[in-house]
């Protein structure tokens, strides 16, 4: 029968790839704050803790940065499924119940970081047991995403845990090949979180000290896990070094201390770019990595490409007047005055 | 065949609709609401009505609190879903529709922007820079629904891309006006629905009259303009698609009935205690009315996703993931070889790939009270018969082997006594369960597919020789495999039907 064959890319890879690599930055960079945020506002030292004015401008951002990570999460997510969605399916389907359980365990979340934000105005005593639930909750999601993005780089592995059982209730077993990962992005997170604590906390010395104590030692604790994760990759080491993964690794490892530096001294906007230009390496990295484990067994060059040009010029459309309007309503917002009771 | 497959207790279709009608009911209502929202605003604002706009504000609170989160998160969690549960379909439809889902994401990240800045604006915004906010937002809402529209109906009416391949084929197909229009008034419907809700809980002073025959107006706005485009929706689906439905679907047929008596219920309501006693419109009416029209809902999706049985995307690829592109290849070579990931149980494997998309051996759509009491030749030949079979089911297009294999794996799961231990049955009474066993998935006595007029007059000793040659009576007809007190029986029942007995 004469169908049309669904086993194509609509747009060259190397577009994909890109806009996969950006829209993923932008989803990490919401998420970091998120994560990482939550946890400095629970373990930070601040002063008056809930009424310190950082702490009261972060538990109002929380629920903000959620909507981002979500909305963020999308595009990439779409993108990876694309290319790699073989792999990506293959994986999720082994560990079903702990996959689909994101959904519920987010949800979750969502509400109670509003929990948290609104107890503010009433029972500022309830917002450490709201956010340590919603913690809780994102640790959650993100140990899963860590283990079922990691076990779709091991066709064999996925291959073996779904002979032994189809019940959707089994997770990545070859933790030791992830733990460091996941506690890496774990740190990295803390890293970024620490960054906005200080940019918010700019004015306000305490709570610049405590952004400044996270980002300093989550950056030391990352790369330290990220070593450690780079000496787990066991095979895999020898090609990730001859790659041009060593060379973004260590443009991003520069471009982090620099970050540092400039954050230390309150130049929030070169500590910002580097951050993110830090920030877009890792995942550039993170990228490559699936290549190199996905090396011999799928080709992401080998999907045909049949150009969809009519609609992707539609999308573009769309994307800058996204852009625009997005950029607009935050004017007409910011740039209104206070008017009660209106 | 490419992907594992999740065996999960909870039948796939369950899975689906929990999922799926949860989020269709929070995203039609997120779009009505957001133009519910503004408009009430812009006529507050001009009366001046301070009541109207402290009841918006608050609705507006609760807007973002269920449509930012739940909608958004459930959104998502169809993505999730349909990504376990049919993974060959949902590659198909990436694939596709990728910068189509992308510009929908454009609309995305506008809409939740705007919906936030709405709700942070209430006291920091002008009143035209605050709805200016609203308008983007229903804008941006309605067109996210335009989008996905072009690809929910696709997936029932791809119409000339099944030829071409080409995008907007797919995308404006022949269903995609009438059920982009039909989902607008539904979209309005629902908006009105909750406002009435939040306002039933009102005291019944003078404001609650005006509150509740506003939002009336709004439902029957959105009801109103359902009921044409339904008409419209219904009559651009391809005759083959609604014939088949009507003949073979009591479910699906049940839910369009059901749901046009859930449309009347609604109307009746809105009518009686939205505009006539709007003050009695108290929160029992107003959870009824809301339970009505979350009936319509599910009632008017469960249609829309059954009539396409047995494809995912008709006339593209069947519910269980085979796409008819692979057919040919499949008959030759059967499905083992083209099992991407197997458990080393083939059986079980087999079933999974060619049944358990749909049927579950006990639970969802089981395949126990078809299969209890039979032997595993019939199971064998019911597995190879599945397109004739009523309920419009895909082919199983595995090898005799491959039928034996799932045959067997059934047969070890349902239960081996005789029909008349299990049912603790005899004469015609078992020989109704032997029918109904044996023949009655293919021959339904007085509906799809009967054959007694054929049969009608016959004698025992005729009836008898029909059993015997039964296999050489058409391709798909298996051979009567039942034991000599399932045959008597079998022929008690169909003389008694002669002599008039209950068909």
């Amino acid at each position: 029968m004469n169908l049309p064959d669904y086993n194509f890319l609509s747009a060259p890879l190397w577009l994909v790839t890109t806009l996969h690599i950006v829209t993923l930055t932008l989803h990490f960079l919401a998420m970091n704050f998120l994560l990482g945020g939550v946890i400095i506002v629970l373990l930070g030292k601040f002063t008056t803790r809930w009424h310190n004015p950082t702490v009261q401008t972060l538990l109002k951002l929380f629920p903000n940065a959620m909507a981002a990570t979500i909305t963020f999460g999308v595009a990439p997510l779409l993108f990876v499924q694309l290319v790699f969605a073989k792999q990506i399916y293959s994986a999720s389907i082994v560990s079903a119940w702990f996959w689909l359980m994101i959904m519920v365990v987010a949800i979750v979340v969502y509400y109670f970081l509003y929990a948290s934000s609104f107890s503010l105005n009433s029972k500022a005593g309830k917002a450490g047991t709201y956010l340590t639930i919603g913690l809780v909750g994102l640790i959650y999601v993100s140990f899963v995403y860590s283990s079922v993005f990691s076990l779709a780089e091991r066709p064999s592995l996925i291959a073996s845990l779904y002979a032994a059982a189809q019940s959707g209730l089994v997770i990545n077993t070859d933790i030791g090949a992830y733990i460091f990962r996941w506690l890496h992005m774990l740190l990295g997170a803390v890293t970024v979180g620490a960054f906005f604590v200080g940019l918010f906390g700019k004015n306000n010395e305490p709570a610049f000290a405590v952004g400044k104590k996270f980002y300093l030692w989550a950056m030391v604790a990352a790369m330290v896990l990220g070593l450690a994760y780079l000496f787990t990759m066991g095979d895999y080491i020898l090609p990730f070094m001859r790659s041009v993964s060593i060379w973004l690794l260590l443009v991003s490892i520069v471009l982090s201390l620099g970050s540092l530096h400039f954050f230390f001294k309150k130049k929030f906007v070169p500590a910002a770019l580097m951050l993110i230009v830090s920030l877009v390496g890792m995942v550039t990295i993170r990228h490559l990595v699936r290549l190199i484990h996905l090396d011999g067994l799928f080709d992401p060059a080998s999907i045909p490409f049949r150009p969809q040009w009519s609609i992707f010029a539609v999308f573009l459309v769309c994307f800058v007047i996204a852009v625009g309007l997005v950029w607009y309503m935050f004017r007409l917002y910011f740039t209104a005055q206070s008017q009660p009771g209106s | 065949m490419d992907y594992p497959f999740w065996d999960v207790g909870i039948g796939y279709g369950v899975l689906m609709a929990v999922i799926a009608v949860v989020h269709v009911f929070v995203s039609h209502f997120a779009i009505g609401g957001g133009l519910y929202l503004v408009v009430a605003e812009r006529t507050a604002r001009k009366k001046n009505d301070r009541l109207m706009l402290q009841f918006l504000r608050k609705l507006s609170k609760f807007f973002v609190l269920v449509t930012v989160v739940f909608g958004a998160l459930t959104g998502v969690g169809i993505w999730f879903v349909i990504g376990l549960l049919n993974p060959t379909a949902t590659e198909a439809l990436i694939h596709n529709f990728v910068w189509g889902w992308a510009t929908e994401w454009t609309f995305f990240v506008i809409e939740i922007t705007a919906a936030l800045l709405y709700f942070y604006g209430w006291d920091r915004m002008s009143a035209k820079a605050h709805m200016i906010i609203g308008w983007v937002y229903f804008g941006a809402a309605w067109m996210s629904l335009f989008i996905i529209n072009g690809i929910i109906t696709f997936m029932l009416t791809p119409g000339d891309w099944l030829a071409t391949g080409n995008f907007w084929d797919g995308f404006f197909n022949p269903t995609f006006w009438p059920s982009l229009w039909l989902r607008t008034g539904v979209c309005i419907m629902l908006a009105g629905l909750y406002a009435l809700l939040v306002a039933s809980r009102y005291k019944p002073d003078d404001f609650k009259p005006v509150l509740v025959r506003y939002n009336a107006i709004w439902s029957i706005i959105g009801l109103v303009i359902m009921v044409p485009t339904f008409y419209w929706y219904w009559n651009a689906i391809p005759s083959g698609i609604v014939q088949t439905a009507l003949e073979q679907m009591p479910t699906p047929i049940a839910s369009l009935y059901g749901s046009f008596w859930n449309a009347g219920l609604i109307a009746v309501a809105l009518i009686l205690f939205g505009l006539l006693i709007p003050k009695r419109y108290n929160l029992v009416i107003g959870i009824l009315v809301m339970i009505f029209g979350i009936s319509w809902f599910f009632e008017y999706e469960w249609l829309r996703e059954s009539i396409r049985k047995p494809y995912v995307i008709s006339g593209y690829m069947y519910g269980n993931g085979v796409s008819l592109a692979s057919v040919e290849q499949l008959e030759q070579e059967g499905y083992l070889g083209n099992i991407a990931f197997r458990t080393g149980d083939d059986g079980a494997d087999l079933f999974r790939r060619a049944c358990r998309s749909c049927h579950s051996i006990g639970n969802y759509k089981a395949l126990k009270p078809a299969f209890d009491g039979a032997d595993r030749a019939f199971i064998a030949a019911m597995v190879k018969g599945t397109h004739v079979i009523k309920g419009n089911m895909p082919p199983f297009l595995g090898t005799e082997l491959e039928a034996s294999l799932t045959a067997e794996h059934i047969y070890g799961r349902v239960d081996n006594r005789h029909l008349s231990q299990i049912y603790g049955l005899s004469g015609v009474e078992l020989g109704r369960k032997v029918y109904d066993v044996r023949c009655g998935s293919c021959h339904e006595l007085g509906g799809y597919n009967d054959k007694w007029e054929s049969l009608s007059g016959l004698t025992a000793e005729d009836l008898g020789d029909i059993l015997d040659m039964a296999g050489d009576l058409g391709e798909e007809m298996p051979d009567f495999t039942g034991d000599s007190v399932e045959r008597e029986a079998l022929i008690e029942f169909l003389l008694s039907l002669n002599e008039g007995g209950e068909r």
